[in-house]
């Protein structure tokens, strides 16, 4: 088990969470659930995942906290996807400047971001 | 004076009384019915609003939301990473600190990693001056926070100051110890978003209770219903007068208030009328009457919203002495407020709001703890006179303890049918209880601060402001 | 008996007033009880509700996902989900369940496109959740009609849009607005149609919404704007504009120099904003006739664009406003000459006398 490779994933759609759990798990991932980036923040720096999904708009902590954490703060350089609703092209580019690999706006296809997590984790 | 002038005089003074009572309660039942419309209404109107489809950057208005902040050092950490925690996307926040002598402003620099700007400030209301200066985040993170360190001079000169210094369209002013839920920005600008034919000048939102709520790290995760009898009651005090008396009176388009600590405006009309008032304790109000006068005089069709969801939550006191001091001061604004527009008050010229919001708010908000006291000397009097008739003294009484309690009651049903906040079981039974007893234990309290205002306002003038002492919101 | 009998007496020969009084008393009292019954059962039920209804989406949720994981990829229904279709058949019946399961569709459906989506809405095609939102449209209450629009948008039933036009001139702007998303939704840019002859206004939100949606389209190929940006509609024209914004309508600038005398200030102050943004050098000429005719709002605007498209010819001009009553005009003024010639601007700071323009000086390091 514990070579699979781990997830992040934080996501509020707890609907949305669970679908992508199911399919990232059928593609022999190991996913681990955050509803919130502050959960998201615990979960990075407990299981060191290989990669990181996470939402921008999120309770709490925003997807460009985690993200400005986990580059600056805990120095790690894992690859980071993040989503967000369309129309935020200026939070997707600060996502960028703060370290983030590629982005998915809202809504996407799950098949779309199977074939994305791949290519980055390969 | 022969024993028939007397009995006329009796006769005039029985039937004043007679009146004001009979038309508090008329005026309560009415306005219960136009709440209870429009809660429909809104509840209806809003059931299938997707506030995220507003959220985009590129075209949805700019806010500012500016908290003044004096000695607030416990708590300022974790208060600002609330506010910026909004889902709102295109808004900043403008923390003023108002000459606080704590280390407010270092805690707030090293949690957020701030630096001194060079910042123009566009003086259009004129107020205290800088002191550190102006200080933005490294961090683009927190890119959305301004501090603003300037020398003391009252909340609605730190107000005033953060008006000048927005750059948004609306600003939302509240107080930094708010605790706002992240789509309040969304619900609040709707009102000036939704309307075509009139202007909205300002929207004011509801104020709930947060004491014995959970709260952490800046975010609410559940709603308790506090212990102590004096915290129920004025949970119960906000019901009403939030979900009830307001819910009413923003249907009539006569809202004469919106709390300081949560409402927002259009940042141009409230600069256009000079911004906050430094010189009442009661500047929420002040401006407010102050942007309807303006709007009037000018005949804009304007129109000052409201918005009934629980979004905006704060420590109310839990101790009766604070508590004098708020309501001692609110009354004091009160006074000053009417006084200084007195002008308004039946002015045909003003329509609704001169011929009605006024004339209420003069005589049963501003006279009504005096004409209560008046009354309860006029029946000591009998007393002594052993002129009572006590049979008929306990039907009245009886008659207006159970109508409070009735109109406490639909309140409560009001809360249940709309937000429907406090779910635990148990909770109803304490509600009701401190319905039933809240006529003995809240109400002598608010009517004796209420006195202590008037008696301050008009002798005790250098009166300082009644300093509420905080607890700090993350001691559950 | 006897007590009751006294009571009576006692109250008949009370004053009419005090009768009336203690019919109140009895009256309120009454009621209260009746309440207090009344909120015990109604918190209980509202605290029922509230677990059925999470156990109800956590049940349906699981469903759903299971629903999109059993299809083949193909079109087909595989027997596995029509298995689910069936069950939901049954459960929808219920208004409650009915409402649960909606929202679970569409807590999804607002996230994911693709196949996935696709399957969404052959979800609700096949377990005839359709129905139900076409039976709101027949309804009398507007909310009902929204409501029902809304759900027929979501799940892009393309098909309804006759039942659903009728309702494009509804009295309410609540149902006009769905109708509205519902064809900029499924019909994208085409769907703006309505706006040829629309009559009504367009509230802010409403506007921000409709944009909203077009830029989630792949297809970004708009159809020409030109006759809404001459509408008589002021709302139609300020839409137009933001859509000329967005998509950099470069072919509209005629038009939008034309609309700079507009009767509409907020258009005409748009307008300012826009052409800047195109870096159009002809503003200046027309706005600068007339300058101080316009509005503060317009200066402003004005001002702010020139950056872009400011040239040595404007000097003169410039300094003029260095002297304006305007503090923002004054300081983009200044901002302005530091950009093309300091010179001009140390002769300035000696003779501008009258003003107080010191923050601005040290703003903008003029030493």
């Amino acid at each position: 088990m514990s070579n699979l490779k781990k997830i992040v994933l934080a996501e509020d759609n707890s609907t949305l969470a669970l679908l992508l759990k199911f399919r990232l798990e059928k593609e022999g991932y190991q996913l681990l659930i955050a509803e919130d980036g502050k959960k998201a923040i615990e979960l990075i720096e407990e299981h060191k995942p290989d990669i990181i999904l996470s939402d921008i708009m999120m309770p709490f902590i925003s997807g460009l906290e985690v993200i400005s954490h986990v580059r600056n703060k805990l120095k790690l350089q894992m690859p980071i996807i993040v989503f967000s609703a369309a129309g935020q092209e200026e939070m997707v580019l600060k996502a960028f400047n703060l370290g983030a690999n590629d982005f998915m706006g809202k809504p996407f296809s799950p098949n779309e971001l199977v074939i994305r997590v791949r290519r980055l984790l390969t | 004076m022969d024993s028939s002038t007397v009995r006329i005089i009796l006769f005039i003074i029985h039937s004043l009384f007679f009146i004001y009572a009979f038309s508090v309660i008329v005026s309560y039942i009415v306005l219960a019915i136009i709440s209870a419309v429009e809660s429909n209404e809104y509840m209806k109107k809003n059931s299938f609003v997707n506030y995220n489809e507003i959220l985009s950057s590129t075209v949805s208005p700019s806010i500012s939301i500016i908290a003044p902040a004096y000695n607030e050092s416990l708590n300022i950490i974790e208060n600002v990473r609330s506010l910026l925690s909004s889902h709102y996307v295109n808004y900043d926040v403008i923390i003023v600190n108002d000459g606080s002598k704590d280390n407010s402003l270092d805690l707030l620099i090293n949690a957020y990693d701030l630096v001194k700007v060079n910042y123009l400030i566009n003086e259009q209301i004129p107020t205290k001056p800088l002191r550190a200066g102006v200080f933005k985040s490294n961090n683009p993170a927190f890119e959305k926070l301004i501090v603003v360190d300037k020398e003391n001079g009252g909340k609605a000169d730190a107000l005033n100051f953060g008006l000048n210094i927005s750059s948004s369209q609306y600003c939302a002013c509240i107080d930094v110890d708010c605790l706002l839920l992240e789509d309040s920005l969304q619900k609040m600008i709707k009102p000036f978003l939704e309307v075509t034919d009139v202007k909205v000048i300002a929207s004011g939102g509801v104020i709930r209770i947060a004491n014995a709520c959970t709260i952490k790290e800046g975010k609410l995760l559940d709603v308790n219903l506090p212990n102590k009898w004096i915290e129920i009651a004025q949970i119960l005090e906000y019901l009403r007068s939030f979900l009830l008396g307001r819910m009413a009176w923003s249907r009539l388009n006569g809202l004469l208030v919106i709390s300081g600590a949560f409402g927002m405006f259009e940042k141009k009309s409230a600069i256009e009328v000079g911004g906050y008032d430094t010189n009442t304790v009661g500047e929420d109000m002040e401006i407010i009457v102050r942007m309807r006068r303006h709007m009037e005089e000018k005949k804009v069709k304007y129109k000052v919203a409201y918005i009934p969801d629980p979004l905006c939550w704060t420590e109310a006191p839990d101790n009766y002495k604070i508590l004098i001091s708020q309501r001692n001061r609110w009354t004091r604004g009160t006074i000053e407020t009417l006084r200084k527009h007195r002008k308004i008050g039946f002015n045909p010229k003003y329509n609704l709001l001169g011929m009605l919001s006024f004339p209420y708010w003069f005589f049963y908000e501003r006279l009504a703890p005096i004409i209560e006291v008046i009354g309860m000397i006029y029946f000591l009097i009998l007393v002594a006179l052993k002129s009572v008739r006590w049979d008929f003294a306990f039907a009245f009484f009886l008659l207006a303890y159970l109508f409070s309690v009735v109109f406490t009651i639909v309140a409560i049903f009001s809360e249940e049918f709309t937000f429907h906040q406090y779910k635990k079981k148990g909770t109803g039974f304490k509600l009701i209880l401190v319905t039933l007893l809240e006529p003995f234990i809240l109400h002598p309290v608010i009517l004796y601060a209420a006195i202590k205002g008037n008696y301050d306002y008009y002798f005790n003038k250098k009166k300082k402001w009644g300093e509420m002492v905080r607890k700090g919101m993350s001691k559950s | 008996m006897t007590n009751i009998q006294n009571i009576l007496t006692y109250f008949n020969q009370l004053p009419i007033l005090l009768q009336i009084v203690w019919i109140g008393v009895l009256g309120l009292f009454v009621s209260i009880l009746f309440f207090l019954f009344y909120l015990y059962y109604l918190r209980n039920y509202l605290r029922a509700e509230e677990v059925i209804s999470k156990n109800l989406f956590t049940e349906y949720e699981a469903s759903l996902i299971n629903y999109l994981y059993s299809g083949d990829g193909i079109s087909k229904i595989t027997s596995e989900q029509q298995e689910i279709i069936d069950k939901m058949k049954t459960c929808i019946q219920d208004k409650f369940k009915r409402t649960i399961f909606i929202s679970v569709l569409s807590k999804l459906k607002n996230d994911i496109s693709g196949e996935m989506a696709t399957a969404i809405n052959t979800l609700y095609l096949k377990t005839g959740l359709i129905k139900y939102s076409l039976n709101n449209l027949e309804s009398k209450k507007w909310d009902k009609i929204a409501l029902g629009i809304k759900e027929l948008t979501q799940f892009e039933v393309v098909n309804v849009y006759n039942e659903i036009s009728k309702y494009k001139n509804h009295d309410k702007q609540e149902v006009r607005n769905q109708v509205q998303l519902y064809y900029v939704s499924l019909f994208h840019f085409n769907g703006l149609e309505f706006l040829d002859n629309l009559k009504s206004p367009i509230s802010e939100w409403n506007q921000i919404q409709l944009l909203e949606i077009l830029q989630k389209f792949d297809d970004q190929e708009i159809t020409d704007i030109s006759p809404w940006l001459k509408s008589e509609n002021d709302s139609v024209v300020l839409f137009a504009l933001k859509l000329a914004k967005i998509y950099n309508q470069f072919q509209v600038i005629e038009i939008l120099l034309n609309l700079l005398n507009h009767k509409n200030k907020q258009i005409r102050v748009c307008v300012i904003e826009i052409l800047g943004y195109f870096q159009v050098k002809e503003v200046k000429q027309i706005l600068k006739i007339n300058f101080g005719n316009r509005s503060e709002e317009e200066k402003v605007a004005f001002f702010k664009i020139f950056e872009d498209i400011v040239d040595e010819e404007d000097e003169a001009f410039i300094i003029e406003n260095t002297s304006n009553p305007n503090f923002k005009i004054r300081f983009l003024a200044f901002k302005l000459l530091k950009k093309l010639n300091i010179e001009a601007i140390n002769l300035l700071k000696v003779n501008a006398s009258g003003i107080n323009n010191e923050q601005i000086f040290k703003f903008l390091e003029i030493i």
